[in-house]
Order: C-alpha cells, then sequence, then structure tokens
C-alpha cells in the first residue's frame, strides 16, 4: 500500500517536472471538480483515485471519488441524475446499466470528443468493447475494464489425476467429479472440485448465463439467447435452460458445502488458499495468482476461453439436438462455444446536465483511464479489478511477465481471453432498459429458490418466463423490442 | 415464633446445608454455582463475538481464508496493517465519517430529547382535545393534493399553498359543526406508533422531499430524518418518567409564580435526571448506529460511519473482514465512553431515588 | 401567574394606560400548551405522516424513471393482488398446494375460537368499536391460521410474511425468556452486579450491520472460530446457510445476541424496585422461591414487561440487516423478512410494489401489536 503511495507521489511530482503527459494541457481545468461516483473499496475505485492525483497535476482538475455500496449504485446514479441532484458528474458502473440511462436522455454524447480526441487509439480496443462503448452509434461510454467470465482448472491438479482440461460442460462436471475430494494445497484437507459463487443476490446470476449462453446462441451475437428479438418473448422455458439449470445444480455436489451462501469474495478467498480445482470466473485469477496471498496456486491456475455444449436448442421446437455444422456454424468439432461477455465491464458516462468545462475535464479523465499507456498496466494488476480489453494489452506477453506471470501461464492466459474476446459466437449480457430486474432480480431469485430446492427446474423458468414478460410490459413491449435489436447490433464481425 | 428448622443450622442435613439459604437475604451455595455459572456462560456468549471482532481486526487475509486461528501471538502473529490502511492510509475518508457520525448523532439526539421531552410534559400535565373532525379534514385535504401533485404532476409548493389555503378554510367554515374530540391518550398512541412506521415506507418520499429543498447530503437533513425517527420513543420513555412525579412541587412551584418553562427547566427536569440519561443514551446509540436512512439520504460528503461498515463488503474482492472489524471496533469506542459518562447519572439517580423511597 | 400585588408595585411592567405589559417569558407562558407540545407534532406532520400518505399513493401506482423525471402510472390495488393472487403469491405467502388433515384440523379449531370469542364478546353489550376491532383481530389471525396451515403445516414452504412472524414471535418469546431469566439472576444478592450490567449491555450499542457481519464471520463453518466444533460433532458437510430453518434460527441467534440486553437492563430495574421487604417476609413465612416469584414478583413487573415486550416485538417486526448481510435473504428466499421483501423489490426499481409490501408490514404491525396491547395487556393490568 505505501508502495502505490510512494508511487502515485514519484509520478506527480515526475508529471509536474516535466509539464505533463496527459492529453490535457497544463493548468487547463484549473478550478474544475470532477465528482465520480462508483462501488466501493480498492476494487475499480482505487484506481481511479490515484490516476486521479495525477490528472490534477497534469491538469488542475481536481477528482473526487464518491464509493456507494454495490448494490445500491445504479439506483443513485439514476435517481440523482433523473431528479436533477446532480451531484455526481461521472458514474462508473457496469456498462449494461447505460442503455436505460441512454434511453432516458441523462448521458452526454461523447462522439464530438472521441473525434478530436488523438490520444485514444479506439482502433486499439477489442471490436466487441469497441461497439459496446456506443449506444444507437454514439460514443456515450469509455470503457476501463473489460469482462467476460472464462472457466479456470488448476492445472497440476488435473494433470497429476490424469485429466485433460474441460471442452463441454459435461467434462467440468466429470473433472469436478474426479477430483473432488482431493488435497490441492497439501494441507492434509479434501478440498473442493468446483467452486462457484452460488449466493443471491451476489453474482450467481452470471455463472449460469455462462453455462447456459452455449446451448442456446448458434449464430453469432447478433442471435442473443434471451429474447426473440421480434417478439420479446422469453427464450428461457426450454430444454437448453433446463440442461443449464440442472448442471448449475449438480456442480453443487462437488463443492463446498457452503456454496450457496458464497458470494465471489468467499471463493476467492478460497481458490488463493488453493482449495479449488475449476472456477467459473471473470478475468481477475490470471492476475490474481500472483498476488502475494495466492502463494499456493501461482502460476497453477489455466483459463479456458468457454465451454461449450454438444446439444443445442433447436428454437422451433424447445429442445436439445446434436451440434451440426448447420444448426451451429462456429462450432469446432461439434461442440458449440458461446462465451459470455458477463457484466461487459466497467464504464465511466457522464452526467448530460454537468456544466460545460467539467464535462470536458471528465471526458479528459476517462479518456486518461482508458489510454493504452495508463490502462495497459492497470490491466495487469489484480487487485484493480481492471481487465484486459486492448488488443494491445493482449498481443504482448512480455507486459504480464513484467508484472510477475510465469511465461506459460501468460500464453495461455492470453490465448484464452484472445480467443473469447475475437469469437464471433460471443453472447452479450443484459443491455436493455431494466436490465438489471431481469437478470439480477427475476433470474437471481427463481435460480436461487431452485438450489434451494424451494421449486422445481420447470417451475424455476416458468416463474422467469413470467417475470420477464412482466418487466417488459412494464417498460413498453415495443420499446423492449426496439432496445434489444439495438442492443444485439454489438457484434465481433 | 422461632426460626423454621431450615434456619436452624445446628439441625441440617447435607442436602438442606447445599440447597436451602443459610439466612435471608443470601443463597444456597448450590443455587450460587448454578447462577454464577448460568451468568459466566452468558457472558461468556456475549464476549466471544466482540473478541473475535477485535482479534480479527489484527489478522493478515490468510489468517482468516485458511482457518480460524484464535489467541494473537500464540496463533498467529497480529499485523497492523488493517488499521494502517483505515487510519494511515484512507484517513481523510476515515475522519470524515467519523466526524460526520459525530455531528449528526449528537445534533439528532439534543434536538429529539428537547422536541420529545417537552411534548411529553405536554401530554402529561396538559390537557388537550382536538377534534376529530379538523384531523380528519386535514388528512382529506392533504391526500388530494397530493394525489394531484404525484398523479398529475403539478408543481408542488403550488398545490402545498392551495392545500393549506383550503383547510383553514374548512376548518373555519365547518369547525364549528365538530364536536367528537381525542384526547392526550389518543395523542401520545399517536405519536408512539409512528414507530410502527418501517422506515422503507417513507424513504423514498422523504428522499424526494429534500431533494426539492436540497438537504440531500448535508447534515441537517440527516439530522431531522434521525429526529423524527426517534421522537417517538424519545416521548413514550419521558411520558413515563414524567407521569411517575408527583404533582404537588410543580403546583406548589405555580402558586409561588413560576412559569411553567421555569418549572419544567428547574424542577422537573433535575428530578428526572436518571430517566432522562437512559432515554438520552439509548437514543444516541440509535442513531450513532442508523444505516437505513443515511444510505438514502447521503451521497458523499455526509456519509456516516455505519456506511463505512457496508463499504468494506466490497462485492467482488469479497469482505475485508480485517478492516471491516476495524471499523467496528472504532465505531464502539465513543458510544462506550458515552454509556460511561451517562452511566454516572443514571446509578447516582437511582441511589437518590431508593433513599427518597 | 403573578399576583395583583406585584403588578401595582412594578410600574415599568405597566404599559400606557396601567394595563399589563407582557415580557418575553409570560408571553412563552401563556402559550405553553402549543410551544410544548406543536414542535414534536409538526415535525412528525412533515416527516412521517406526509410521506406515509405519500406513499400510499406510490403503492397504488406502478413508478418509472424517465427522461427528466418519473412517470407515475395509477393501477389502484394492483400491487397488493399480486401479493395475495398474483405472481408474487409464493414469494409472499408461500406455496399451497394440498392443505394436510392437521392444517384443516388447527384452521377449523382456530375458527371455532374466534366464534367462540365474538359470541362472549356479544353477550357482554355491543359497542361499535369493540366491534369492530374484534373484527379485524379476528379476521387477522384467522387469515394467518389459514396461511399457516396451508403451507407449514401441509409441508409446503412459506414465504415473507411468515418468516417475518416466525422472527417475531419466536424470536421474542425467547428473548424475553432470557432476558428475564438473566434479570432475575442478577437481582440475585451476587457479586459483580454491576460488571455483569455493564458487560451485558454491551451488544446493544454494536451497529446492527456490525453484528450481522460479525456473526456471518463467527458462524462461517469453513473458516469461523466455531469450525473445529463443528467438525467434532461431525457436521462438517452441513451447511446452516443451505438449510432454510437452520438459517432462520442462527438468524434468531444473532438478533438475540443483539437485543436481549435490552430485555436485560429493562427488567433487572423493575426487579430490583420491588421492595425487598416483601420479599423477605415472604422468605420467612417459608415460601419457596417458585411461589414468591409468581404472587409477588411477577404481578408488579407485567406492566413493565408489558411495554417492554411493545417496543420489542415493534422493532422486530422491522427486521433486516442482520437476514440480509448473513443470509442475503436465502437459501431461496427462506430467510427474507418483510422489510427486506421491499427492499429488493426498491433495489429493482420496482417503487410500487416496494411500498405495496411495506405498507402490508404496517397492517399486519399494526394489528398484532395494538390486538396484543389491547387484549393481553390490559387485561393483565385489569386483573392485578
Amino acid at each position: 500500500m505505501s508502495f502505490r503511495k510512494m508511487m502515485a507521489c514519484a509520478l506527480m511530482v515526475g508529471a509536474s517536472m516535466f509539464g505533463a503527459a496527459a492529453s490535457a494541457g497544463a493548468g487547463e481545468y484549473d478550478g474544475v471538480t470532477v465528482r465520480i461516483m462508483t462501488r466501493p473499496g480498492k476494487v475499480i475505485a482505487q484506481r481511479l483515485i490515484d490516476r486521479g492525483v495525477e490528472f490534477t497535476a497534469a491538469t488542475g482538475a481536481k477528482v473526487e471519488v464518491a464509493e456507494v455500496p454495490f448494490a445500491e449504485l445504479f439506483q443513485k446514479i439514476q435517481t440523482d441524475w433523473s431528479t436533477g441532484t446532480n451531484s455526481v458528474d461521472v458514474g462508473v458502473f457496469a456498462a449494461g446499466w447505460a442503455i436505460e440511462l441512454a434511453g432516458a436522455g441523462l448521458l452526454e454524447d461523447m462522439t464530438p470528443y472521441v473525434a478530436k480526441d488523438t490520444k485514444l487509439d479506439e482502433a486499439d480496443i477489442a471490436p466487441y468493447f469497441r461497439a459496446f462503448q456506443k449506444i444507437g452509434g454514439k460514443n456515450m461510454l469509455l470503457m476501463v475494464d473489460g469482462d467476460f467470465q472464462m472457466v479456470y482448472y488448476r492445472k497440476d491438479v488435473l494433470e497429476a489425476n490424469g485429466l485433460q482440461p474441460p471442452k463441454t460442460w459435461d467434462d467440468y462436471l466429470a473433472v469436478a467429479k474426479a477430483i473432488h475430494g482431493k488435497d490441492m494445497n497439501g494441507d492434509g484437507e479434501a478440498d473442493y472440485g468446483s467452486c462457484i459463487f452460488k449466493k443471491r443476490n451476489a453474482q450467481s446470476y452470471f455463472a449460469i448465463q455462462t453455462v447456459a449462453a452455449g446451448a442456446v446462441q448458434t449464430q453469432g451475437t447478433t442471435q442473443g439467447f434471451h429474447f426473440d428479438p421480434d417478439t420479446m418473448k422469453p427464450m428461457v422455458n426450454n430444454e437448453a435452460w433446463k440442461a443449464a439449470f440442472e448442471l448449475y445444480k449438480e456442480t453443487g455436489k462437488y463443492g463446498p458445502p457452503e456454496e450457496l451462501n458464497f458470494d465471489i469474495g468467499d471463493t476467492r478467498g478460497l481458490f488463493k488458499a488453493g482449495r479449488c480445482g475449476l472456477l467459473i470466473e471473470w478475468g481477475d485469477p490470471g492476475p490474481m495468482q500472483i498476488e502475494e496471498d495466492a502463494a499456493a496456486i501461482k502460476g497453477k491456475l489455466f483459463a479456458v476461453s468457454a465451454l461449450g455444449w454438444n446439444k443445442v436448442l433447436d428454437r422451433a421446437t424447445g429442445k436439445l439436438v446434436p451440434v451440426t455444422k448447420e444448426n451451429a456454424p462456429y462450432s469446432i468439432d461439434g461442440v458449440n462455444y458461446a462465451p459470455f461477455a458477463a457484466f461487459g465491464g466497467w464504464a465511466g458516462a457522464i452526467n448530460a446536465k454537468s456544466d460545460p468545462k467539467t464535462k470536458e475535464a471528465a471526458y479528459a479523465f476517462l479518456s486518461y483511464m482508458n489510454q493504452a499507456a495508463q490502462s495497459n498496466v492497470d490491466v495487469t494488476i489484480g487487485w484493480t479489478g481492471y481487465n484486459a480489453y486492448r488488443n494491445s494489452q493482449l498481443d504482448n506477453p512480455d507486459l504480464w511477465i513484467k508484472a510477475g506471470f510465469p511465461a506459460d501461464l501468460a500464453e495461455n492466459y492470453l490465448g484464452a481471453v484472445k480467443g473469447a474476446l475475437n469469437n464471433p459466437n460471443m453472447a452479450s449480457d443484459f443491455t436493455l432498459p431494466g436490465a438489471q430486474q431481469y437478470s439480477g432480480v427475476v433470474l437471481d431469485t427463481e435460480l436461487a429458490r431452485y438450489l434451494a430446492g424451494e421449486i422445481t427446474v420447470d417451475e424455476a423458468l416458468a416463474n422467469i418466463e413470467a417475470g420477464w414478460e412482466q418487466i417488459t410490459e412494464d417498460f413498453g413491449r415495443d420499446k423492449q423490442i426496439e432496445f434489444y435489436k439495438l442492443s444485439l447490433g454489438v457484434s465481433n464481425k | 415464633m422461632s426460626a423454621p428448622a431450615k434456619y436452624d443450622l445446628s439441625r441440617r442435613s447435607l442436602f438442606e446445608r447445599l440447597f436451602e439459604p443459610p439466612r435471608i437475604g443470601a443463597m444456597a451455595p448450590a443455587t450460587k454455582v448454578i447462577v454464577y455459572t448460568v451468568l459466566g456462560l452468558w457472558t461468556l456468549f456475549v464476549v466471544f463475538p466482540i473478541y473475535w471482532v477485535v482479534v480479527t481486526s489484527f489478522k493478515l487475509p490468510q489468517h482468516v481464508n485458511e482457518g480460524p486461528v484464535y489467541i494473537p501471538f500464540v496463533d498467529y502473529m497480529p499485523s497492523l496493517h488493517a488499521w494502517q490502511a483505515l487510519l494511515v492510509t484512507d484517513f481523510g475518508d476515515t475522519l470524515r465519517s467519523y466526524i460526520n457520525s459525530f455531528v449528526v448523532s449528537i445534533g439528532a439526539t439534543v434536538l429529539c430529547i428537547i422536541i420529545g421531552s417537552m411534548a411529553a410534559y405536554a401530554l402529561a400535565r396538559m390537557q388537550y382535545k382536538p377534534k376529530l373532525g379538523i384531523i380528519l379534514t386535514f388528512v382529506a385535504v392533504l391526500l388530494a393534493a397530493l394525489v394531484v401533485t404525484i398523479l398529475a404532476g403539478v408543481d408542488w409548493k403550488l398545490t402545498m399553498a392551495a392545500a393549506l389555503a383550503v383547510f383553514f378554510f374548512l376548518a373555519r367554515a365547518l369547525g364549528k359543526h365538530f364536536k367528537a374530540t381525542l384526547g392526550n391518550g389518543d395523542i401520545l398512541f399517536w405519536i408512539i406508533s409512528q414507530r410502527i412506521l418501517p422506515p422503507i415506507v417513507v424513504i423514498i418520499p422523504i428522499y424526494l422531499m429534500f431533494q426539492q429543498v436540497g438537504l440531500i447530503d448535508t447534515h441537517l437533513g440527516l439530522i431531522l430524518a434521525y429526529t423524527v425517527g426517534n421522537l417517538p420513543i424519545a416521548v413514550w420513555l419521558m411520558y413515563d418518567f414524567f407521569s411517575g412525579l408527583p404533582i404537588e412541587l410543580e403546583e406548589s412551584a405555580q402558586l409561588d409564580g413560576a412559569t411553567r418553562f421555569g418549572i419544567f427547566w428547574e424542577i422537573v427536569l433535575p428530578l428526572t435526571k436518571p430517566g432522562l440519561a437512559a432515554t438520552t443514551l439509548l437514543v444516541l446509540i440509535l442513531n450513532w448506529n442508523e444505516y437505513l436512512m443515511a444510505v438514502f439520504l447521503s451521497t458523499s460528503k455526509a456519509q456516516t460511519m455505519p456506511i463505512l461498515v457496508a463499504a468494506m463488503n466490497a462485492g467482488d474482492r469479497g469482505i475485508l473482514w480485517w478492516t471491516m472489524c476495524v471499523v467496528i471496533v472504532v465505531m464502539i469506542l465513543p458510544v462506550i465512553a458515552m454509556a460511561v459518562i451517562l452511566q454516572r447519572f443514571i446509578a447516582k439517580g437511582v441511589l437518590l431515588g431508593a433513599v427518597k423511597g | 401567574m403573578a399576583s395583583v400585588d406585584t403588578i401595582a408595585a412594578r410600574p415599568d411592567l405597566q404599559g400606557p394606560a396601567g394595563a399589563m405589559k407582557e415580557t418575553w417569558p409570560e408571553w412563552f407562558d401563556r402559550h405553553s400548551r402549543h410551544i410544548f407540545i406543536w414542535p414534536a407534532v409538526l415535525m412528525i406532520l412533515v416527516f412521517a405522516i406526509f410521506p406515509t400518505i405519500a406513499s400510499v399513493i406510490i403503492a397504488l401506482s406502478r413508478i418509472r424513471f424517465a427522461g427528466g423525471g418519473f412517470q407515475v402510472r395509477f393501477v389502484g390495488l394492483q400491487n397488493f393482488a399480486r401479493q395475495f393472487v398474483g405472481n408474487d403469491q409464493i414469494h409472499f405467502l408461500g406455496r399451497f398446494n394440498q392443505m394436510s388433515a392437521l392444517g384443516w384440523i388447527v384452521s377449523l379449531a382456530v375458527t371455532a375460537a374466534m366464534v367462540w370469542w365474538f359470541v362472549k364478546f356479544f353477550k357482554g353489550g355491543f359497542n361499535l368499536v369493540g366491534f369492530l376491532g374484534r373484527v379485524i383481530t379476528a379476521g387477522m389471525i384467522i387469515g394467518l391460521t389459514l396461511m399457516f396451515s396451508g403451507t407449514l403445516l401441509s409441508g409446503n414452504a412459506w414465504g415473507t410474511l411468515g418468516t417475518t412472524l416466525f422472527y417475531v414471535f419466536v424470536g421474542c418469546s425467547l428473548q424475553f425468556l432470557i432476558g428475564l431469566g438473566l434479570a432475575f439472576l442478577c437481582s440475585m444478592p451476587i457479586r459483580g452486579k454491576s460488571f455483569f450490567r455493564v458487560v451485558f449491555f454491551i451488544p446493544l450499542m454494536i451497529t446492527p450491520l456490525g453484528v450481522g457481519y460479525a456473526f456471518r464471520m463467527i458462524a462461517d463453518t469453513n473458516k469461523g472460530p466455531i469450525q473445529p466444533f463443528w467438525k467434532w460433532v461431525g457436521l462438517e458437510n452441513f451447511s446452516w446457510a443451505a438449510d432454510p430453518w437452520a438459517a432462520r434460527i442462527f438468524i434468531i441467534v444473532g438478533d438475540s445476541w443483539q437485543w436481549i440486553p435490552f430485555i436485560f437492563v429493562v427488567m433487572l430495574a423493575a426487579l430490583e424496585s420491588i421492595p425487598r421487604d416483601h420479599v423477605e417476609a415472604a422468605n420467612v413465612d417459608g415460601a419457596s422461591s417458585w411461589q414468591i416469584f409468581r404472587e409477588i414478583t411477577w404481578p408488579q413487573v407485567i406492566p413493565i414487561a408489558a411495554t417492554v415486550m411493545l417496543i420489542r416485538v415493534i422493532e422486530a417486526f422491522k427486521i433486516v440487516d442482520l437476514p440480509n448481510i448473513m443470509t442475503s435473504g436465502g437459501p431461496g428466499i427462506a430467510t427474507e423478512s418483510m422489510t427486506l421483501h421491499a427492499v429488493f423489490a426498491w433495489r429493482a426499481n420496482d417503487l410500487g410494489q416496494s411500498a405495496a409490501v411495506a405498507y402490508l408490514l404496517l397492517f399486519v404491525t399494526v394489528v398484532i401489536c395494538a390486538s396484543f396491547f389491547n387484549y393481553v395487556v390490559l387485561k393483565q393490568l385489569r386483573k392485578s
């Protein structure tokens, strides 16, 4: 921690001595304060604070970061901007939430700023995220972090048991079963085959979509896997989702007994202590394993971009059919993959009603965070919570090796990330109005009740369908169809 | 009459020696053992979580994640990293939350006790007879105004002004026809029943109200909200204490020409010092620990300590147990100090009461 | 207040034409009736009544954030209907499959008891207020019994209403018994009374959020301090957080840890205010401790016990922090209280539903507390 402070001080001194390397001129934004609101903790927020100090030295604009518990973040920003309180200039939040805010006219259109920005290097941003930053063709967001889920496995444990890394979700179960109960960190205690954060109101609803996507989406990102794009009828009450739900519940047999009460903090504590064989996680475990408190697993956690299914959904009948090149053009060796861009990523958006000078300074800061010079360093540091989203970050293993990655891990990790980012069948998270309600409330609640044995899988799926329909009605079906089609326009092609 | 056999120490069997008290007002040995054991067990139950919190504030992440370690220096080497993080690195944030908590809690407590005791005294000593009709008219006019504001989107300043005018007009015109009245007991019940209201019911309208007048994220806003939240308790408790006082003292003071306020300030309040101290302590604790209203009504400048606790649950980094325990420990110290200070008043008063009665 | 002689002797107090000029304190005094009570009434009107009525309107509409404000759509009782017969019935009330035989028996028994209660009332003469009060109370009791029989007694799961009532009735009874017991033990002639008094009071001073997190830490069967004990008892693979009833019980444990001190402190004060001579005289007369407690001690503490339990029950209905932090309302919705239900709905931007659930909680709380006060407490007070 003191090292970070020293770094920040050094940068500040350096920047002020050499007259700033930021995109704005020195002293340009004197007297301007940019008020940012984001989630608490070192993750995401701390980096904004650190870089904010550099930015202040370079441009004179003060950067204030207010932290609000994650569960209340969207609420507070939306209420602040839509009721005209305007105490926040920049919100750094889940990119998917922006559609609702943009639809209400609350976000500043950044396209003119981007056009004038020479340092941003938009082309370097991976195509999926580059398109993600746009809503309706206009730049509304700047990413600071790119999120999607992958599967991790303990290379040493699998090798010791003569197992190959899983390719399909059935493989996942088989591997988990085989290694469950073995001692994976040498402390004499039985450890767990698979660790997934299944707690309600946490991140469980992302993991289930990672599992289901590959069985439902086959024709590329523009197909989507939640709704029928023409009618907004939920596509969740069918055999594919049912198989996904059942598999998700089955993994519980090979996991920690407390799994239903584990959120991501708990599972991360577990795998860092070396007690998990398989994980469904975001990009963080890659850099996390080289931190001091992860000595037990350093260099041992390898990644796979996505697991697939060898049966996919036939949308006409609602049944599972074996994979063929016709019904799944992107399948490989009879397995259909669909990496799920869970959460989308943390991105910054600017309040349309802030005053013009502040908006300029806010854009300059977000651009500063996004530029390769800063971002490429940040994504290699695990605790920042920033994951790679620029091609320059992924093409250069030296960056990562310098940060402490063993060479083979760097190759594997970057390969997995690139594989996902460039996959034409990447599945998008909800990016339409009510996103949080569709996934975080309805899907999450019914999933939790199914896992707890309160309801059967058929009831859960039926409830989700009913719940989603209600939300669609609430927001207006026609508008939702419009927004959904807009959000699916994001693609890797 | 000679003492019953059980008190005749010369003729006691072993059973009686164990289970009968040796003299009046004392306890039998077996009873003593049971009582101290039970109290001891409960003390353990109370103290252990607190001990665990204090000890965890000195732990490193691996001491928490790898399994329980119990005794510092024996099971693990304690580390000051969490304390450093909170009190050195993030000192600005921590200090700000601390000061906010202090200002808001003490401000709200003072306001609440003053307003609450005055109202409680009034209800205990003066007669009120509000007319039921007037009250119903008020509610009806208010409801109409709110419907117009919320559903028809009319500006609230307009509807509120109109509502007040309409109400006064109606009150004047119809006042004579209303006969049914309510009494002190009803007013008291109404005030106390506000406590039953779950805060979640009122928090959104209050947020919107405050936002219209610019009270969001200010000390004043929080103080007002907290005061109203705890007013029922203050009124309830002080009413009990006031009605327990003999009325003769006040009547004789009145005859001597003292003003109402003088009686209240110089005679009644000093007599209820222990009750006042106890109520103040309770309201202070409730204000210090309030979370829901702080979350809704503040964004960054007026954040209080409980929000700092919640912020330690960093979501996908996991709960930073070590720093959270530091915050909890730091939060409880002023409360203990306050309790110790006020405890003297409570104890002294009890003694006084015992001597008097 | 001042007598006639004083006025005459104080020319400085006399205004023109000899009439008395009022000083500040006297003006204050004349209006003291209003000055004393109006601040409290005003504050409650503005910050409690006003928002409550506004909330009624929110509960009767569906609200969406759009553009620079809100779009409010009036929908009548739809939000409420959803809790009872709509989508949310299983969430709020519970699942109603087949009612078991036991369920039928209990429902019929309770209904019969209510009818008998009404008959008794009618025999004693009719008055409108009493009748209405009894109708509401009986209605609620029968309704709750039906819900209870249809869900729990028939082997089904119940919803947030049932969970809240469980926390209130089971939790508060436990807290009362233990608190009273501890107070009784402490009121005996023991040494270190003030030590116990101080130590037992500490849990009340910790913020409920902190208590929730502390207990979550402690109850963790993987990393928490009770892990060795858990393993020794062979429950290594049992996770309390994955079992609905175990989870509910753990929440009650945490809640009791924090609130028993409150009951303890008040009851101890009550027990200590009982004059010792009665007790000692009874001792001399050879009465057993149990008899002393029942005949002398208990009747004197009933009023205070009733007050403190009323306060405790009112607070217990609003429980939210502990279930939120310890289990997030899980597993499934097993530990979700009604306030938590409303908070989740608010987080999902469903303001209408949030207000509706909160109002249902208000209604249940008021009816149960008022009934408890009117029919149980007052009766006891009248008896003694």
